[in-house]
């Protein structure tokens, strides 16, 4: 039984560093900026919106896109502290009677924005790109100590054939993350 | 002989083996309470109902649902019995191989009985899950055909032209509107003549409603407020003005999507537009106008019901995979269900035969260890239940032989050691009685001697087993050599017979008797009895020899008083006669009295021989006496010496001093007059050297007094008659000397013997009880 367990965790350890390979191969550019009191988060994710996903978006499947942002203080020894979270999603809904893309963007579970578009290019661009979002107080940052955002997104609905069990294991591996220096 | 019982005691039997030691009365594994085995196949039923159920209603599901809840919950059941199943065949084939090292029994047996029952089960399992795979991928790709996709896209973009056509029209009804409307009349609110340049359209039937807002001017964002609004009255009532006033607040924001479908609750649906009024071409918006035209609700049914189809059409397709894996893992599950069943089975069936054979194989081993009180508790009311009441059944059977042959074992034992004990008591009585005992078996083999024997015949115990005839073929053994002719002499005399025999110059007198040993199938052998009779002849000699020296003293003694007066008469007589005739008488008389005088002194030795008195022993240091005795030899005796070699802590003994002073005093006179003797026996150059020495022997509880010389020494043929009376080597002894020594110290109940010194002379040794 003992043997059974030890074997289990290094398949579980072989598959997150599997993970944590496939996150550097994704290259999501993550900027964050810190002014007027807010962390300014940008980024991209360019290929989030793959073909299957435009698939299901024009065949009238509500489509999320759900990023989660960290804000983190570094550490050399620690592993780095979890200063404060946000959770954007952006849900998309085509009607393929009017033709016409319903997207709606969520923070926190609250909606900021919704726009209804017959542009496919806007709605990718809404989909992976991010500018300047204000998603965190400077507050509770120190001056000069050195902070990173990192990013993680996952899609719904899932289209793989099986649901392998550490599959959730990819929401938590960071796909793109940027270190910062907070000069207030 | 008590003693002869109690060294070997019966050996117990086997103690009784406790109850929970038996096999098959511990307690009972929970596989085998059939109460639970059935909740658990119940359990697994209701989980594959559940799961039935869960993929008939999968259609329903969203697909969110289908693809992150059911797939996942599926994959998640797969994996677990997957690993489930590779851990029970994993434990249970390294458990067999284990067991097949082991040697244990039955697993052989049980190995091939769980590969037969895994190879009939996962070979079909596994072929259905590949057909069974390979059948859904087929059928999920038959979903789809071109003809029907092209159908339903055709469908859907008729529906969607209709409706972009409806939508166009209304949009571009609510820009000539608003192009024709006066802004001033907006600004100003007129609502006449609003009215008057909006109504025709929709009393015309044109458009079904117009809605007209003004935007108030320097708000931000822009506010509109609602200057008129005219509807046809086929309008169905349940639209909701405030979307128009959204509509036109967005427009107005600068919005560049204009047109709006909304829903009725009728079934219908209204499509809006919006369009700027502007102050002049170019000029600054100061309201908008929202026309809405209205679509019946067959219409927007049949629309949505045809975009409803090609929406589920299409995301089967999107989802076509995880719909296949939900398929998949479900087939997967039941594959993996049948095989961790079958598994669980083949080994718990396999478990189950060779259980009660194991029981039995262990019980059986049981028993042969010699527990027969082991028993097996029936666990079924099958054969194997059945074969286990034989088996317990032949067990107590067993036990009761057991029990039976045990005590006829303790009973036989006990007779046994009765008789080794009658016969160790008989050995020991014939090994300390003095009489001598020789069996001779049927073949004329010596079958057993005791001591007595060996001593008087002078025989080893090497005898023993040693044909008699050859045993007895010895030169002084030959009186006793015919048996048979002892016998016929015994049942002749009707008694035993006196044999004499002589050992190395010594007699021995025996009284024999032969006696066969009669069976009921004949003659089983001969017992000689030996009994020594020496001493008896030896006593019976010396009373004779009294008896002759009584006789001899009274007879000698009497006449010699007168024979010495009737001398001294004569001497007297003739004192005064001539001188010849007065010397010769003189000369004869003088002879007369001598002979008369050495006769005297003869006849007083007889009579003291014959009148020896008891001795009057009392507790005396040896080394005293003999210091007395030796003492008279002090100085008078030349070119002899006395040497003493006293033994240490030689204890008191009972003596007569006297008379051991006597016997000490013969001995050394015996030894100095053979030392002094000018025979030329001893060596001229050796010193004469009489020996004393006393030891203690414990063991035998007798004190040893040596009186030894280095003289001559006696010759075999004269130690053999030495002690008895009238025996003398010397010229003028009497020869009672050594009979009365002998005498004296078979009086206290001692011996004396005598041998060669080493390396020359004479060893007396006397043996006396301390």
């Amino acid at each position: 039984m003992r043997a059974l367990t030890c074997g289990l965790v290094m398949v579980l350890g072989l598959l997150v560093a599997q993970d944590g390979s496939a996150t550097e191969a994704a290259g999501v550019r993550v900027v964050p900026v810190a002014r007027e009191g807010r962390v300014l988060v940008s980024f991209s994710m360019p290929d989030a919106l793959t073909d299957e996903l435009h698939e299901a978006i024009q065949s009238g499947l509500p489509t999320t896109f759900t990023y989660y942002v960290e804000l983190r203080r570094t550490s050399a020894i620690w592993p780095d502290r979890l200063v404060a979270s946000a959770t954007i999603a952006v849900m998309v809904r085509y009607d393929n009677l009017t033709r016409r893309y319903q997207v709606t963007q969520m923070q926190d579970g609250r909606t900021e924005q919704v726009i209804v578009t017959e542009d496919a290019v806007t709605v990718r661009h809404r989909v992976t790109t991010f500018n300047r979002l204000p998603l965190f107080s400077t507050r509770p940052l120190r001056s000069d100590a050195e902070y990173s955002v990192r990013v993680r997104a996952h899609t719904r609905p899932r289209i793989s054939l099986f649901a392998w069990p550490w599959d959730w294991l990819r929401r938590w591996a960071a796909l793109g993350s940027a270190k910062f220096t907070f000069l207030p | 002989m008590t003693t002869l019982f109690s060294d070997t005691a019966p050996s117990p039997s086997p103690p009784p083996r406790p109850a929970s030691e038996t096999a098959g009365r511990g307690p009972r594994p929970l596989r085998d309470n059939p109460v639970l085995i059935l909740l658990a196949i119940l359990l697994l039923l209701a989980a594959l109902v559940a799961m039935v159920r869960l993929v008939d209603s999968s259609a329903q599901f969203t697909p969110d649902f289908l693809s992150e809840v059911v797939l996942y919950a599926l994959c998640a059941v797969d994996l677990t019995m997957l690993v489930a199943l590779v851990f029970v065949l994993v434990r249970n084939i390294i458990k067999l191989v284990v067991e097949r090292r082991r040697a244990l029994p039955f697993a052989r047996f049980r190995a091939k009985l769980v590969l037969v029952l895994l190879g009939m089960t996962f070979v079909p399992s596994v072929l259905v899950l590949i057909v069974g795979g390979e059948l859904i991928r087929n059928s999920a790709n038959r979903w789809f055909s071109s003809p029907v996709d092209e159908v339903l896209s055709s469908s859907r973009e008729i529906a969607s032209e209709y409706y972009e056509e409806r939508q166009t029209a209304v949009s571009r009804h609510a820009t000539r509107l608003a192009r024709m409307l006066a802004a001033d009349a907006i600004a100003a609110r007129d609502v006449a003549t609003v009215r008057s340049q909006v109504a025709p359209d929709v009393t015309e039937g044109r458009v079904g409603m117009v809605e007209v807002y003004q935007i108030v001017p320097r708000t931000s964002p822009p506010e509109v407020v609602s200057v008129f609004d005219v509807a046809a009255p086929t309008l169905p009532g349940d639209h909701v003005g405030a979307s128009a006033e959204r509509l036109a607040a967005r427009v107005a924001a600068g919005n560049t999507e204009t047109r709006f479908l909304e829903p009725l609750r009728s079934g219908g649906e209204l499509v809006r537009a919006a369009a700027l009024v502007r102050a002049g071409p170019g000029g600054r918006p100061v309201g908008v106008v929202v026309v809405s035209d209205y679509l019946t609700g067959e219409l927007a049914r049949h629309a949505r019901r045809i975009v409803g189809a090609y929406e589920g059409y299409q995301q089967l397709r999107v989802l076509k995979r995880p719909l296949e894996g939900v398929y998949l893992s479900f087939f997967l599950m039941m594959t993996l269900f049948i095989l961790v069943s079958a598994t669980w089975m083949g080994l718990y069936l396999a478990k189950r035969i060779t259980r009660p054979i194991n029981m039995l194989a262990a019980g059986a081993r049981e028993i042969g260890a010699g527990h027969f009180d082991h028993r097996i508790e029936p666990e079924t009311v099958d054969e194997f239940g059945s074969l286990v009441d034989a088996f317990n059944t032949m067990a107590g059977e067993l036990a009761a032989s057991r029990e039976k042959l045990e005590r006829s074992r303790l009973e036989l034992e006990r007779e046994s050691l009765e008789a080794e004990g009658r016969r160790r008591y008989i050995e020991t009585i014939l090994k300390r009685i003095a009489t001598g005992v020789v069996s001779v078996d049927s073949s004329g083999t010596i079958s057993t001697m005791n001591s007595a024997a060996a001593r008087l015949l002078t025989l080893d115990a090497a005898a023993v087993g040693q044909p008699y005839a050859e045993v007895f073929g010895r030169s002084d053994l030959q009186p006793l050599a015919d048996l048979d002719r002892l016998g016929r002499r015994q049942q002749e005399a009707g008694g035993g017979q006196e044999v004499a025999l002589e050992h190395d110059g010594r007699e021995v007198h025996l009284a024999v008797a032969a006696t066969p040993l009669r069976e009921s199938d004949g003659t089983a052998g001969t017992i000689l009895v030996l009994d020594d009779v020496t001493p008896l002849i030896r006593a019976q000699r010396v009373a004779a020899w009294r008896d002759v020296a009584r006789r001899l003293a009274h007879e000698i003694k009497n006449p010699l008083t007168p024979i010495q007066l009737g001398a001294e008469r004569l001497r007297r007589h003739f004192a005064g006669a001539a001188e010849p005739t007065r010397a010769l008488v003189e000369e004869c008389s003088s002879m007369i009295a001598v002979e008369v005088e050495s006769l005297k002194s003869l006849v007083d030795e007889f009579s003291q021989f014959a009148r020896m008195p008891a001795p009057r022993t009392v507790p005396s240091d040896l080394q005293a006496l003999l210091e007395d005795a030796l003492s008279l030899y002090h100085g008078i005796v030349d070119g002899v010496a006395i040497v003493r070699r006293y033994g240490d802590a030689v204890p008191l003994v009972r003596v007569d001093p006297e008379q051991f002073r006597r016997v000490v005093i013969n001995l050394v006179d015996n030894a100095v007059d053979a030392l002094t003797r000018q025979d030329g026996l001893r060596r001229a150059d050796a010193e004469g050297v009489v020996t004393i020495e006393t030891a203690h022997d414990s063991t035998n509880a007798v004190v040893r007094v040596i009186v030894a010389d280095n003289g001559p020494g006696i010759s075999e043929g004269d130690r053999v008659k030495l002690f008895m009376p009238y025996y003398s080597t010397k010229r003028r002894g009497s020869g009672l000397g050594l009979a009365i020594v002998r005498r004296i110290i078979v009086e206290h109940g001692g011996s004396i013997e005598v041998d060669e010194n080493v390396p020359a002379g004479a060893r007396f040794t006397i043996e006396l009880p301390c």
